[in-house]
């Protein structure tokens, strides 16, 4: 006998139940205890009865004519649920705590958060679940609408049009003729309308062979295999192209620019991209097109490229669980225009998945190297991050008018903007870059006189060799370090040539005797390191002077001098 | 109860006739079985040449003939413990109970739910039948009984008297009524829910979606239950609902196919869905243009054949996006498109047509040429629809599934007017779940020779055969049931 207590426990634990499905996720330890114990009392439960049958009412649930639970707040009351829907009894059988009870509370949950106006109720819900060992009766809901089917007044009428009388029915039917089957009647007699013949009776005819079946069976498979959506734009794109009234062309496009940002929230990027490009395709074949269409399919990939949608789209793959495919993903940044550009650059440091940074990174190259206008106007992003995103891209890219765009940011940017500046000049290499590059020598910014002066030694770039010479020789290096002091002096060896000896010797070893001035340990050193980068034998003979200096420093730069002019 | 109405000067009312022949039915019957009672006592106590036995059998055959000339039929059926003539249950009294517990008590000894006697029957078929009954009535009970004891009645030439097996039970029949009743709830219902859609986007209102899916789960549960009840009552072509009545017979058409096929409960959900707005576009062509009689012009045709589009459309706007309707845009669109992609509407993107467009397809057509419509004021007969489909390539069905659904409906769709080869008018009531038998359905006899009508008739398989080997009864034509003054829905409610 199983005691009411109990039955009122499982409510207990399945109210229980339904605060945790509501607060947390299955993997949660008070989620997993909470279905734990609904399990067991369950067990428990089955161990003295064969089912649970409930009677629903409005505010309570009853057992065996008992009230084996109520709450007092109607929107947390379970019966109350069950009963707003129609369900007037609820039954539970064993086997519902393995699986189905867990799906029961998710429905119940779910129930409780629909609107009014929502697509489904607890009844629909239910049903879809189709479960085995939970099962209810509800009161239908009755349409306003619904006819009761009662027979018609028909029946019984006299025979109209063929009357009455002896052997009626057997005046329609041709003489001899009979069934196919030699049943009563002579077989023979000629078709008539609506005779049978034998032919209709070949009823292998009408069996499904296992081909038919397999076909049937794959085309079952096909239907829920296919991609709904594709299917669907599809056909509202046949209908763009077809149908010329214009007033359903309208229609037509204004659900094609409400479900792009559906889509893009369902993570359905391809779906974009084909909306994207088959517009293009109508735009090239539709007939009747009238300007107010054109022009609203003309903007409905840039609109996808405007920063506010853009950022949408690039916030959502950042934080999304599941991330599409490379290849989704690459048909959709496909699409994108050129002035989705700064709004890519923009979000690259920001994003925190590696394959979607790589995805954007190889969109945004795209579009920089096919729009250089947009280039310039990602340079001159008031964001600093999409600037030097931007900077790195333009250099990674070689792109060759990205210098036009640089210029402003070596005279206003900051520290790491113009080395990146540096950089990326460093990796264009083209006349202009040179230029801006020669003009970063004489930079505020140590770290960016030094990356300019390397690469413009290394690159031999005649026209900056003025300003390295007026710093190494006049007095523009005193105050700075050691390395920049090395660039400079490096730079202006591998420039200078043999007209550079004198000078540097001058440096290394100044003429005037034993009172004569010597100059810093440094700079000497320096100038040591830059005869070895000139590699001549006049310049070797002037290091081999110097080899037993009295300085460490010295002696230590003109060995490796010495080394490097391959003495 | 039937209705003799052959060669009537006044057609009655349905209330008039049938408050007439309740009453007749309830004297006529209980004399029938009084007089059977005392022919059963008479034979059981005298040889059959004693004069009692003889006038017993006299009375019999009278009180049978007197039946049958008002009644065109007889049949006796017990239920529980009732006795029901011609469907009417006749009460027990003072001066009969006793005659009627002891027919009773022997139909149930014999293993008989029914006995039928037809209009041809005479007294000699009587008197065997009568001793035939007796005979098994004493033997031990053996679930062939009643099979047996119809093998002896054939053997001894009673070629107008047969028998049935009872009802499994009580609850059964009952089950059967409720299943009835269960199927016309749920047919009333989906063609109120399609109306209220259909008027409601018609009027540029909000429809609900809640109310259709109800809707359609009822009458998968119906067809997963009790196919037959539901199927049966697509036979209902009501003119002026003809769009509703239509989409709801289409979803039954689908879903019962759908089963056929092996779908999924679901999947048959699915399928009930785009079934039931496969036509929804239609709330966007104008009633003038959607109810007009005889010929469409040009320009008519052309809005009348934009509902398949207009559907798709019409699809986006039933609600928000949270649930588009994919399957349903697709199966509006394409179930007017041939299987090569003729037909309308155009398309110029290539496109695989579905599973179900092709199923809904079929179902459509089936039920649209077979209906009364305002641009079809005779319909096509069944059978002859399924042979168009069946036979002509350029109606672009796919073959498989009309097949499928020949499978399903038989060569001779429920609801089929057929003459037999006993020239008694049947209407087609289930098809032979042997598809061996596809053209040996189970009918209603729904009318006599003479061509009298009778309500609720007969039900008969035709795939029963007499102990020769030969088949009683056999189709030989389809006929249309407007003829004789039979509403074919009136046997399916």
């Amino acid at each position: 006998m199983l005691p009411a207590s109990q039955v009122e426990e499982l409510w207990n634990l399945l109210g229980k139940g339904l605060r945790a499905t509501q607060l947390y996720l299955p993997n949660n330890p008070v989620y997993q205890r909470a279905v734990d114990n609904i399990r067991e009392v369950f067990r428990r439960i089955w161990q003295a009865t064969d089912d649970l049958v409930f009677t629903v009412g409005e505010g309570e649930l009853r057992w065996e004519d008992q009230v084996v639970y109520q709450h007092s707040q109607k929107s947390e009351n379970v019966a109350w649920t069950l009963f707003k829907d129609g369900i007037r009894s609820l039954t539970f059988k064993p086997g519902v705590e393995d699986e189905e009870v867990v799906r029961f509370l998710g429905i119940l949950q779910k129930a409780r958060t629909l609107q009014a106006d929502a697509a489904d109720d607890l009844l629909t819900l239910l049903w879809e679940q189709d479960f085995h060992f939970v099962a209810y009766t509800f009161r239908e809901l009755i349409s306003d609408n619904a006819v009761p089917i009662e027979p018609g007044e028909t029946a019984g009428a006299p025979a109209s049009s063929a009357g009455g009388g002896p052997r009626v029915v057997e005046r329609e039917v041709p003489q001899g003729a009979g069934t196919a089957e030699g049943g009563s009647g002579a077989a023979e007699a000629a078709p008539a309308a609506g005779l049978v013949s034998t032919d209709d009776f070949d009823t292998t005819l009408y069996f499904l062979e296992d081909k038919e079946v397999e076909y049937l069976q794959q085309e079952v498979d096909r239907e829920y295999s296919q991609d709904l959506r594709r299917n669907v734009l599809t056909m509202l794109f046949d209908l763009l192209e077809l149908q010329t009234y214009s007033t359903v062309r309208a229609e037509l496009l204004s659900i094609l620019e409400n479900f792009i940002p559906y889509l893009l929230a369902a993570g359905d990027f391809r779906s974009v991209a084909y909306i994207l490009r088959e517009t293009r395709v109508v735009l090239q074949r539709a007939r009747e097109l009238i300007p107010e269409h054109r022009t609203a399919l003309e903007t409905l990939p840039t609109r996808l490229s405007q920063p506010e949608a853009l950022a949408q789209l690039l916030q959502s793959l950042d934080e999304a669980t599941v991330h599409p495919t490379e290849e989704e993903l690459g048909e959709l940044f496909q699409e994108l225009r050129a002035e989705a550009l700064p709004t890519l650059m923009a979000w690259l440091p920001k994003l925190a998945n590696e394959r979607v940074r790589g995805l954007v990174m190889a969109a945004a190259e795209r579009l920089a190297q096919i729009n250089a206008p947009e280039v310039l106007k990602a340079l001159a992003s008031d964001d600093h991050a999409a600037q030097l995103e931007m900077v790195r891209l333009a250099g990674r890219l070689k792109l060759p008018g990205a210098p036009d765009g640089m210029g402003p940011l070596l005279d206003h940017g900051d520290r790491e903007v113009k080395l990146a500046v540096v950089e990326a000049l460093t990796a264009i290499g083209s006349p202009s870059a040179l230029r801006l590059l020669e003009r970063a020598i004489e930079d505020a910014e140590r770290d960016v006189r030094i990356a300019a002066v390397k690469y413009v030694a290394s690159r031999g770039h005649r026209n900056a060799f003025d300003r390295i010479s007026a710093a190494v020789l006049g007095g523009k290096l005193r105050d700075t370090d050691l390395t920049e002091k090395i660039a400079f002096f490096e730079a202006y060896g591998t420039m200078a040539g043999a007209a550079g000896i004198a000078p540097l010797e001058k440096i290394l070893e100044p003429k005037g005797g034993l009172l004569g001035k010597r100059g810093d340990p440094e700079s000497r050193a320096c100038a040591a390191m830059a005869l070895g980068k000139i590699g001549r034998p006049e310049s070797r003979a002037v290091l081999e002077r110097a080899r037993d200096d009295k300085e460490a420093l010295v002696r230590n730069a003109v060995s490796r001098a010495l080394r490097e002019s391959g003495a | 109860m039937s209705e003799p109405t052959a060669g009537a000067p006044r057609r009655p009312s349905i209330v008039e006739t049938v408050a007439a022949s309740d009453s007749f039915l309830r004297l006529a019957g209980r004399e029938f079985l009084i007089v059977l009672y005392t022919a059963l006592r008479s034979l059981k106590l005298y040889p059959i040449e004693n004069a009692q036995v003889q006038k017993a059998l006299d009375d019999l055959a009278a009180s049978t003939r007197q039946v049958l000339e008002a009644e065109h039929e007889l049949e006796v059926r017990v239920q529980g413990e009732f006795i029901f003539v011609n469907s009417i249950r006749l009460r027990l009294d003072l001066d009969n109970y006793a005659s009627f517990s002891h027919i009773l008590g022997i139909f149930r000894q014999s293993g008989i739910g029914a006995v039928r006697i037809e209009p041809a029957v005479d007294r000699k078929e009587l008197q065997v039948f009568v001793s035939l009954l007796l005979t098994y009535a004493a033997r031990e009970a053996t679930p062939n009984k009643v099979f047996e004891l119809g093998q002896k009645l054939t053997d001894g030439g009673v070629r107008h008297i047969s028998l049935e097996p009872p009802l499994e039970s009580d609850e059964d029949y009952e089950e059967v009524e409720r299943q009835k009743d269960a199927a016309k709830r749920t047919y009333a219902r989906g063609v109120a829910v399609t109306k209220e859609v259909i008027n409601s986007l018609r009027m540029g209102r909000t429809a609900s979606v809640k109310k259709v899916k109800r809707a359609v789960q009822a009458i998968v549960d119906q067809v997963l239950n009790n196919e037959a009840s539901l199927v049966g009552l697509t036979t209902l072509r009501d003119y002026d609902e003809y769009t509703f009545t239509h989409s709801v017979n289409v979803c039954i058409f689908s879903v019962a196919l759908g089963k056929k096929l092996g779908l999924s409960k679901l999947q048959l959900y699915d399928l009930g869905m785009a079934a039931l707005f496969h036509d929804v576009g239609k709330s966007r062509v104008p009633l003038e243009v959607l109810n007009k009689e005889g010929g469409l012009t040009e320009e008519e045709w052309r809005i009348m054949q934009a509902h398949p589009w207009l559907g798709v459309l019409t699809l986006f706007g039933l609600r928000g996006y949270g649930e588009i309707p994919y399957r349903g845009m697709i199966s509006a669109y394409e179930h007017h498109m041939k299987t090569d992609l003729t037909g309308y509407p155009k398309t110029v993107r290539g496109r695989t047509l579905s599973i179900y467009s092709k199923v809904v397809a079929v179902a459509d057509g089936f039920d649209a040429a077979t209906s009364r419509r305002a641009y079809q004021t005779v319909p096509i007969q069944p059978d002859q629809v399924l042979r168009e489909m069946w036979e002509n390539p350029r109606r672009g069905y796919d073959p498989v599934v009309v097949k499928a659904f020949i499978n399903l409906i038989g060569i001779y769709p429920v609801g089929t007017c057929v003459v037999l080869d006993s020239y008694e008018l049947a209407l087609v009531h289930a098809a032979n779940p042997d598809v061996a038998h596809v053209h040996r359905p189970v009918v209603r006899v729904v009318a006599t020779p003479d061509g009298v009508v009778m309500h609720p008739g007969t039900l008969v398989d035709l795939a029963h055969r007499n102990p020769d080997g030969a088949y009683p009864r056999s189709i030989i034509k389809v006929t249309d049931p407007a003829k004789y003054g039979i509403t074919v829905s009136d046997y399916f409610v």
